[in-house]
């Protein structure tokens, strides 16, 4: 029998895929799978994003075969074909996006079959198997992406040495992706590069289609979307790297370094770019330093969440605000090689710091690792446990922050205790945001 | 008091004989003076056509297909002798899942109760070759059918198949499912067939109901779309069908077989597969061979 994962911090590949599809612009999901599948993933994806509904045909408004027993017994590709029909028909989209449900993948619905019948006409009619017995939220944003750039990217052989891509921050997943997105895209103008980042705000399915002129694909993450970047490489021939994602100044950064020497830009530029961003930067800072030594504003801190964020928030709390995050709990199934990718991107700190990482899916282990990381006080006058400290991960991770008696900022999926619109927390300004949020909680009290 | 209706499952090979051991059992049960009801869960839907004159009667899963709601009365037909006869039917070859069929059709004649307003004996399941997956595991398992009878042949596919049978039977048998009533050796013509078929359930604990001998009086009730029962009732085969039922109507008590492991019946059919080399090459003094 395979491990149970107590509170699972992501949905099923539909789920997934749904959430990707949903975020693109003018791109209509439909369900080939039984009723439930779409009304529950609605509630868990809005309802654990900082509520984000989704917008036209998203949430709750979704497309849907709703097979039934009939269609399970004799196949389900009569009422797809049906219910692709009428969805052309009614609603108001320019691509239109099939994902299946675990039970059409289990009687083995040929989805592309079905879907090869809407060839040549008006409007493109794409297909995944989001097989969700195969994976969780994050194969299903791989299987879009790739349908995307197999099905959708038009091929073209002359490159645009100014145009990138970029990915690999999760929309719904990561639940600021949509600030987030567009933070990185106007750190890449600033270095002369126009990015596609396909779900950001103002993206429209034109530049996605036409993306395969791009002449680098950057996936900002060494988790997700990787297996994507090699599809397109390999329909495109458009080379990709993997970068983490930079949150504050020290991240960001590395950042600029990164995609600027694979981009083959000036280093003087790139350098020249970095200073006058932390010009900017820590003058917001440094009006803090008073207090910060005074009130002592410095903790302990916890870091729980998925790949993306834990290396970015640690490397943020440590060399841009000085605090000590000497334990960081990944909570995603990776497989070795992935996990080899992330725990390289815990290191290099500014601040020499050595975080103990560990790879565990469960939201109650948590408790265990601050206990074993920080012995509580047994009669000794300076050991204190996990204190002065804070807890940096999602809403799972309240219980665990009341036991403690510590704040929690919930900054990963999935986070119910925030709305969330446009706000960001990569680049320098999203730096600057963390720095209110977390200190904030230092000062709640007051 | 509502009587005990006593249900049976038949499986084996597909082509090794099932339908037509089915139907001239449940024949020779009505002929007994039982109420019988046949089953059959294939989605090739011929397990009734012996009792039927030949036709095909339309299908439990033809109907939904059809109407949304089906009545249990519009998917019963009366065949030979006013045996009760069932198809669940099933999609085309290829599409959907024919074993959420066989659930489907089974749970809505349960659902109905249409067994006890018949106020039937009997009612035998005539279930598709290999149990293939879960659907077509339905009558063994949630109790279902309490009695499941395996045909074979003594051809080492067809008892490949039979112990594969036992040890679905072994695996449901702990939560509740049906049990093992025995073997219905059938094909049994040539003195090895019968010791191969002896020798398998002796291994596997468990015993053979009858032996049941190829014979064109089948062939040729077939060919009249009737069953042996039916169209040959004097004939010695009618006796050994006879017989059958009989020994189902004293039958009360399954039990859990000992499936061999796959190591274990590959080398017991490679062992016996060099004594039937030794007999054909003349090895054997075909007077010993009877004690195979
Ligand atoms: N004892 C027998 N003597 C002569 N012919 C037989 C005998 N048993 C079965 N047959 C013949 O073998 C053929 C297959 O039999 P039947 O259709 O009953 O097999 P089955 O196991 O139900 O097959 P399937 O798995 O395809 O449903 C039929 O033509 C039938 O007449
Ligand atoms: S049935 Fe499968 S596809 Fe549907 S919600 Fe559950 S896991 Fe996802
Ligand atoms: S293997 Fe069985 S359960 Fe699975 S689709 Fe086929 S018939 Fe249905
Ligand atoms: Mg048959």
């Amino acid at each position: 029998m395979s491990k149970v994962i107590e509170r699972p911090r992501y949905v099923c590949a539909l789920g997934g895929a749904i959430g990707t599809i949903q975020s693109l612009p003018r791109a209509i999901p439909i369900l080939h799978s039984s009723s439930g599948c779409g009304g529950n993933l609605a509630g868990a994806l809005s309802g654990a994003s900082g509520y984000n509904g989704g917008n036209y045909c998203g949430g709750q408004a979704l497309p849907s075969s709703n097979v039934s027993e009939r269609d399970i017994v004799f196949g389900g590709e009569g009422r797809l074909q049906e219910q692709i029909e009428n969805t052309l028909k009614v609603m108001d989209g320019d691509l239109y996006f099939v994902v299946t449900g675990c039970m059409v993948e289990m009687i083995g619905d040929n989805v592309h079959a079905v879907t090869k019948r809407f060839k040549g006409e008006k409007l493109p009619v794409l297909a995944a198997e989001t097989v969700s017995f195969k994976g969780n939220s994050y194969y299903g944003y791989e299987l879009v992406l790739e349908t995307l750039f197999r099905d959708f990217v038009e091929p073209a052989p002359v490159k645009d040495a100014g145009t990138v891509n970029l990915w690999g921050v999760v929309p719904m997943q990561d639940v600021f992706w949509k600030g987030n997105l567009g933070v990185l895209k106007s750190l890449l103008k600033k270095l002369g590069y126009e990015t596609n980042t396909f779900f950001g705000q103002g993206e429209t399915l034109e530049n996605l289609k036409n993306s395969g002129k791009a002449s680098l694909n950057i996936v900002v993450s060494d988790a997700y979307g990787i297996e994507a970047a090699k599809v397109f490489e390999e329909v495109h021939g458009v080379p990709y790297i993997t970068v983490p994602l930079p949150i504050g100044d020290h991240g960001t950064s590395r950042f600029l370094r990164t995609v600027g020497k694979a981009l083959g830009v000036d280093e003087i530029k790139v350098e020249k770019l970095i200073q006058e961003e932390r010009k900017a930067y820590y003058p917001y800072l440094e009006r803090l330093a008073d207090v910060y030594n005074d009130l002592d504003f410095q903790r302990y801190a916890t870091v729980v969440g998925d790949p993306n964020y834990t290396q970015a928030v640690t490397r943020f709390l440590s060399d841009d605000i000085g605090w000590l995050p000497e334990l960081v709990v990944i909570t995603d199934i990776l497989g070795e090689e992935q996990k080899e990718r992330v725990l390289a991107s815990f290191g290099e700190y500014e601040s020499g710091l050595r975080p103990e990482i560990v790879f565990d899916e469960d939201a109650s282990s948590v408790v265990g690792y601050i206990n074993r990381h920080w012995p509580q006080n047994q009669g000794q006058k300076y050991h204190k446990g996990f204190a002065p400290g804070v807890i940096i991960g999602s809403v799972m991770e309240r219980d665990t922050a009341e036991q403690f008696k510590v704040p929690l900022l919930p900054v990963t999926y999935p986070i119910s205790n925030r709305v969330v619109l446009n706000r960001a927390y990569v680049g320098y300004s999203g730096g600057l945001t963390l720095a209110e949020d977390v200190l904030s909680l230092v000062v709640a009290h007051r | 008091m509502a009587k005990k209706i006593k249900q049976i499952a038949i499986y084996g090979k597909g082509g090794i004989g099932k339908s037509t051991t089915t139907s001239n059992i449940s024949a020779a049960l009505s002929v007994a003076g039982y109420k019988v009801m046949q089953f059959g869960c294939d989605p090739k839907s011929d397990s009734t056509n012996t009792l039927r004159g030949g036709e095909y009667i339309p299908t439990v899963l033809d109907t939904l297909r059809d109407k949304q709601i089906v009545r249990a009365h519009d998917v019963i037909f009366e065949g030979f002798n006013g045996i009760y006869c069932v198809e669940a039917g099933g999609p085309a070859p290829g599409v959907g899942c024919a074993g959420r069929g066989i659930i489907t059709s089974v749970s809505l004649l349960k659902q109905q109760k249409v067994f006890e307003e018949l106020d039937l004996d009997y009612v035998i399941y005539d279930v598709l070759g290999d149990v293939v997956c879960g659907g077509f595991a339905v009558p063994v398992r949630e109790g279902i059918a309490e009695h499941v009878f395996t045909v074979t042949s003594a051809d080492f596919m067809a008892i490949y198949a039979a112990n594969n049978l036992f040890k679905g039977i072994h695996k449901y048998s702990t939560e509740g499912g049906a049990l093992l009533g025995g073997v219905i050796a059938n094909s049994i013509n040539a003195p090895y067939a019968k010791d191969i078929v002896d020798d398998f359930v002796a291994r596997t604990h468990t015993q053979v109901m009858e032996y049941v001998p190829r014979s064109v009086s089948v062939t040729q009730a077939e060919l009249q779309g009737k069953t042996t029962i039916e169209a040959d009732p004097d004939s010695n085969q009618a006796k050994v069908y006879k017989s059958l039922a009989q020994k189902i109507i004293n039958h009360t008590e399954s039990k859990v077989p000992a499936p061999m492991e796959t190591s274990e019946l590959r080398q017991w059919a490679a062992e016996w597969g060099k004594q039937l080399v030794a007999l054909e090459s003349g090895l054997i003094a075909p007077a010993a061979a009877g004690n195979l």
